[in-house]
């Protein structure tokens, strides 16, 4: 078939193209960037939009988390809290001081960041598991401040927040701000795939490896413990602040420990260390239950259902697969292989 | 108790930090206590360029609180570590923070082989290059070119360090699961990255068989004559250090007994008493009570 | 003088209840080793085990807690067999990712099976104050002070004076040596984890009557218990005690004298900076790393 040297160049090229990671990324983000248009032919309902809108924002705040627990080793609970703080600042600096969009955004990542910087700090000085407790301690103190520091969050009766404008001209409708999203998480999936496909990636591995010998090796604890603070707290204020523009409302009980577990969650099914599964990690936790769990009879219609779900298969997942979701496809792939007796060695791919 | 420690703190102090020319590490006057335990106790000797040297002593002995010493994992109570760096200079790395010990040429292994069992070998071996990455996070977030040629840059070289351990096919393996052997080879392998003046070895023989043995003791001597380095080898296989080193110390309980040739090594009373115990009599008293 | 002592005896009472849901904490980690998330949650199910039972029954609300008690001791077996049982080989952060999971399906269950309606949980010991050096208590608040000291006293001493307590003094100091001793390790880590939830529930029964029932319950006890802990530091059995009256007894003294809104994120945040400075807690020691 591949004679002629043409046919071989083209081939490899489209090889290539289809190894090349960040085009995959673009794909994937196509193909979910399609939802606002199945919305509106009336394939999915209305309400799938936002399900799955936040299932985009919380990948994004996964992602994150990902870095700091998956890559790292470091438990974070106090995602929600920096989630919130970014919305809080987006919504202030958009409404109440009237600034750009764009603006609110950067705000909201530099002030989380310089914030995480701090307790970043605080890690340093933390083995692993007082960190889960110092960083739900800071999460505690940010809930409480959403509650009473009304003069900026409006206390218990919540922030309003409007679509973006992109460069002060383009108004955003929601399937808009949807595909907005989606564009951000793409970009953010890159980000993060460049990152941990490089030294500062390798570092993050050899800490949680050992710290003893990522510091023989050369690796700076303390440098590297800050930056991957510093990234998942920037990650999760970028979120926060999208939240805020996406359901245009902001309410200081939505930043709860239950917010930043089910994050957590998200990281640990989807499968850690790996940039796809965050996001159905995400869809996982939060989507399934909202599209799925709450068409059940009677007890559907109780919050509680989508807690035992995640809960469940956190154990599960942790105990049985601590691949995550995200290795499905593949183990199904090798299973079938293995039925069909095809015991062809397969290069295992990356995720 | 007090008065000994003051002894030992202020003979180091008073000298220069000079080392002899053919030397590249002089430890002068180690002590460090946990407690009131000493582990290591006024400890000297200095190793020379290119020698394959070896630590040895019985169980307990402080062999490996000696080059935690050495390394920086712990701060010695008193003495001085003279180190001559990649440029040349002499520094005393006491108090200096462990992660810079590596940039100025001195790496070590680890005795149960401290590898990332989800990474490919060759990512494995890259982190051993860690401190000679120069681009910054940003350059590598965008994958700037000069990110890019970088990694590219120390992907080849740590292709030709696999190459040389005679482990290049495996290179895109993750390191979860491989055999023991083969994992030491590989962490041999990240210490030659950072482009070692002195590596030291911390029990490389253990868990290998007779014949891994002698693989190692050939790949020592290779590392050495193809890296120019020097070895520093805690072992605790006397075969194994009787046969390639060059210079033997000897320490028991975290003192000095004896520094010098294997043959002068294997003839000490003191170290004999050492390892065997001590005579026979004495021995017999001591299972009487 | 009678203020500070009002605050005081207050303090005493809130700490008596961080102290069991920090004792429920140390014993699984020293037992564990691992951070029991889940501590808060499995308080807030025993708590309304109790409540259910005292609204449905119509019994005395002492039985009802002795059945709460009971029904703590079967859940914390059955926590301990179908889960942590099978995590001997899972990971440090793995474990305590295992404790969130059961966090979330206690979270879960609670209203599934208690329904989502808030319910109340009467004082033990209904009306009566007492008034000591001017200031005053209820008599349920001094009873409170007395039975948290009394059931951690009773702890220690069978911590250190019986047969179990060596079994868990031993594993607490190395599972895998005291496994080798003989020492029935499964038993203490059963025991530890009917433990906890026997604790959780009295600080869940203790702490109810101050609100109402709900799966929020013991949130604010949750994160006070575990700040404790930090606190007193991890490697002994009394510092998270020590830890949980000193953050009971500020925490109200702050809020009092300083800023009735902001007092508690005042110590949160004190404490943080403590432990910056002091990671391994008050009573904690650096433990050197092997290498």
């Amino acid at each position: 078939m591949g004679n002629t040297p043409l046919a071989t160049a083209n081939r490899s090229l489209a090889w290539r193209l289809w190894h090349n990671h960040n085009l995959r990324f673009v794909l994937f983000g196509l193909v979910i960037a399609t939802v606002p248009l199945w919305v509106s032919m009336g394939v999915f309902k209305t309400s799938w939009l936002g399900i799955l809108g936040g299932t985009v924002i919380y990948a994004i705040a996964a992602q994150g988390m990902n870095l700091l627990l998956g890559y790292s080793g470091l438990i974070s609970l106090g995602t929600a809290g920096f989630m919130g703080l970014g919305a809080y600042i987006s919504a202030y600096v958009t409404g109440d001081m009237g600034l750009p969009w764009e603006v609110g955004i950067i705000a909201a990542v530099v002030i989380c960041l310089i914030l995480g910087l701090l307790v970043g700090l605080a890690s340093l000085r933390i083995e692993g598991l007082y960190l889960g407790i110092v960083t739900l301690c800071v999460a505690e103190v940010l809930r409480k401040t959403f509650d009473e520091f009304t003069a900026i969050t409006g206390g218990f009766s919540g922030k309003s927040a409007n679509f973006p404008t992109l460069l002060g001209l383009f108004k955003l409708n929601q399937g808009q701000t949807f595909v907005l999203l989606v564009v951000v998480m793409v970009l953010i999936m890159m980000l993060t795939w460049n990152l941990v496909h490089g030294q500062l990636g390798r570092a993050f591995h050899a800490m949680r490896g050992s710290q003893v010998a990522a510091q023989a090796m050369g690796v700076s604890l303390m440098k590297y413990r800050l930056v991957s603070f510093a990234l998942a707290t920037a990650f999760a204020a970028l979120a926060g602040a999208l939240y805020a523009h996406f359901t245009r409302f902001v309410y200081p009980s939505t930043w709860a420990l239950t917010l930043s577990l089910n994050i957590l969650a998200m990281v640990i099914i989807g499968g850690p260390r790996s940039i796809y599964g965050m996001f159905w990690g995400a869809l996982v936790v939060y989507a399934v239950p909202d599209l799925f769990l709450k068409q059940i009879p009677v007890i559907g219609d109780i919050g509680g259902l989508a807690y035992v779900f995640s809960g469940v298969l956190i154990i599960l997942v942790v105990l049985f697969y601590p691949g995550g979701v995200v290795n499905i496809a593949q183990d199904v792939k090798k299973l079938l292989r293995k039925i069909t007796g095809k015991g062809k060695k397969e290069v295992s791919g990356n995720g | 108790m007090a008065n000994t420690n003051v002894k030992t703190s202020a003979a180091p102090a008073a000298k220069e930090p000079t080392l002899a020319p053919d030397e590249v590490l002089r430890i002068d006057g180690l002590s460090i206590h946990f407690g009131g335990l000493k582990a290591v106790d006024n400890l000297s000797f200095a190793i020379k360029e290119k020698e394959i040297f070896g630590l040895i002593g019985p169980n307990g002995a402080g062999k490996t609180t000696v080059f935690n010493c050495i390394t920086q994992f712990y701060t010695p109570n008193a003495g001085s570590v003279l180190f001559r760096t990649n440029s040349g200079a002499v520094e005393n790395l006491v108090g200096k923070p462990v992660h810079t010990i590596i940039r100025k040429g001195l790496v070590r292994t680890f005795q149960n082989v401290e590898l990332i069992p989800e990474l490919s070998i060759i990512d494995n071996v890259l982190i051993g290059a860690h401190s000679d990455f120069k681009c910054g996070m940003f350059s590598q977030a965008l994958k700037l070119p000069g990110a890019r040629k970088e990694e590219r840059k120390m992907r080849q070289k740590a292709m030709d360090v696999l190459e040389f351990m005679g482990i290049a096919d495996l290179s895109e393996t993750p390191c979860g699961g491989l055999p023991y052997g083969i994992r030491k080879k590989v962490e041999m392998a990240r210490t030659l990255m950072c482009n070692p003046k002195l590596i030291i070895l911390d029990e490389p023989a253990a868990g290998l068989n007779d014949v891994e043995t002698q693989q190692l003791a050939e790949t020592i001597y290779q590392v050495r004559d193809k890296y120019h380095c020097t070895v520093l080898l805690v072992e605790h296989d006397m075969r194994l250090v009787m046969s390639i080193c060059d210079r033997i110390c000897a320490i028991s309980f975290g003192k000095f007994l004896a520094c010098g040739t294997p043959a002068e090594i294997q003839q000490n009373k003191q170290v004999q008493e050492a390892y065997l115990g001590v005579s026979e009599e004495a021995y017999e008293k001591e299972e009487k009570v | 003088m009678s203020t500070f002592l009002q605050l005081l005896l207050k303090g005493l009472e809130t700490g008596a209840i961080y102290a069991l849901a920090s004792l429920g904490i140390i014993i699984v980690y020293r037992t564990n080793f691992m951070i029991n998330f889940a501590q808060g949650t499995m308080g807030m199910f025993g708590a309304y085990i109790v409540t259910v039972i005292f609204a449905k029954m119509n019994l005395p609300l002492v039985l009802c807690i002795l059945l709460g008690i009971i029904a703590g001791i079967l859940i914390g077996f059955v926590v301990d067999f179908v889960i942590i049982r099978r995590t001997k080989r899972v990971s440090g952060s793995g474990k305590e990712i295992i404790t969130l999971g059961m966090m979330m399906i206690f979270l879960g269950i609670a209203p599934l099976i208690f329904g989502v309606e808030p319910m109340r949980l009467p004082k033990l010991i209904e009306s009566g104050n007492v008034s000591i050096l001017g200031a005053s208590i209820t008599l349920n608040g001094l009873f409170n002070i007395i039975f948290g000291l009394g059931v951690t006293v009773a702890l220690f001493l069978i911590l250190q004076k019986t047969k179990l307590g060596l079994a868990i003094r031993t594993t607490a100091s190395s599972e895998r040596t005291a496994r080798l001793m003989g020492v029935p390790t499964k038993l203490v880590t059963l025991f530890a984890w009917a433990l906890a939830m026997v604790l959780g529930t009295l600080a869940g029964v203790m702490v109810a009557p101050m609100t109402s029932v709900t799966t929020a319950l013991m949130d604010t006890v949750q994160v006070s218990a575990f700040i404790a802990c930090v606190l007193g530091g991890f490697q002994t059995f009394y510092g998270p005690v020590i830890g949980a009256y000193i953050i009971a007894i500020l925490g109200n003294m702050l809020s009092y004298y300083w800023s009735d809104v902001w007092g508690q994120q005042i110590l949160y945040i004190a404490i943080i900076i403590f432990i910056i400075f002091k990671p391994v807690g008050l009573v904690g020691k650096k433990t050197i790393k092997k290498v």
